[in-house]
């Protein structure tokens, strides 16, 4: 099992770690839906890539008020569009918690590689897994609603 | 005096928060330049006053590693200080970034606290 209860726990806390630590927003883990979500509404992914003795994809969706929402604490600003900021703060977000579930899987670092993180959003999109890997879903509850950290790996 | 930084990083809200945690470490520092990756990083080294260099790893275009690589063929740069400030935390990578020239690394995210203690004695 790749998301055993130790990488999954793991994966908490780091999320926990950017949200307090660089965001400035306390978030709360609850439980996950039991299916993947799928389809989501006027909302963004932020989304990494990994490679190597890894592969696969970290997502994490936000709808586009707690993007805001974020993107206001983190920078310190109000936010009232979902702008080119927005965009890049889902982004970075999704850097580091890859950058993370990196270094949880591989102490030296080098036999996983990291895309470059990109961002998707809109009023309707979908987003499927392969359902060749193992796929985790976490949620996470904020001011402004619940936001999602989704995973799927194979090795 | 205090010291002009530049920021490598193509992430804007990466350089802001960056920026913002210097200042709210308190440390004393002068101007602050910023570059999206490292061939913008090398031109800004040509050009300006620049002391220190707080760079990210994983950039597209040229990537901090490949921006070290090239700055210590270039006499006039070369002995600028980098760090690196990257989700890259394996010890091969920041071990190739020291052994082309990194004088440390901060792991993202961080916060204040973290900046001043690592950065502080640099800047």
């Amino acid at each position: 099992m790749l998301f055993s209860g130790e990488v999954a726990d793991k994966i908490v806390e780091s999320t926990n770690e950017i949200f307090t630590g660089m965001v400035m927003m306390e978030i709360e883990a609850i439980d996950p839906p039991a299916e993947p979500i799928g389809q989501f509404k006027n909302s963004i992914t932020g989304l990494i890539g990994l490679a190597g003795s890894f592969k696969g994809v970290l997502a994490v969706h936000f709808t586009n008020d707690i993007a805001m929402a974020v993107t206001g604490s983190f920078l310190g600003l109000e936010v009232e569009e979902v702008n080119e900021d927005v965009h890049d703060a889902v982004g970075e977000i999704a850097n580091m918690l890859g950058g993370d579930l990196k270094a949880i899987l591989s102490d030296k670092g080098k036999d996983i590689q990291l895309s470059l993180p990109s961002t998707i959003g809109g009023e309707e999109y979908v987003f499927n897994s392969r359902d060749v890997g193992e796929q985790l879903l976490l949620a996470f509850k904020v001011p402004a609603g619940v936001f999602y950290v989704e995973a799927e790996l194979e090795k | 005096m205090a010291k002009n930084i530049l920021l490598v990083d193509d992430s804007s809200t990466m350089r802001k928060i960056i920026s913002r945690s210097l200042r709210q470490a308190g440390l004393d520092f002068g101007e602050i330049f910023e570059a999206g990756d490292g061939l913008e990083a090398l031109e800004m080294l040509e050009k300006e006053s620049v002391d220190i260099v707080l760079s990210d790893i994983n950039m597209p275009n040229m990537n901090g590693i490949e921006f070290l690589r090239e700055k210590a063929n270039r006499d006039a740069i070369k002995d600028i200080p980098v760090f690196m400030i990257s989700t890259e935390t394996g010890e091969d990578i920041i071990g190739e970034a020291k052994s082309l020239g990194a004088a440390g690394a901060l792991k993202k995210p961080f916060t204040p606290d973290k900046v001043s203690e690592v950065l502080g004695p640099l800047v």
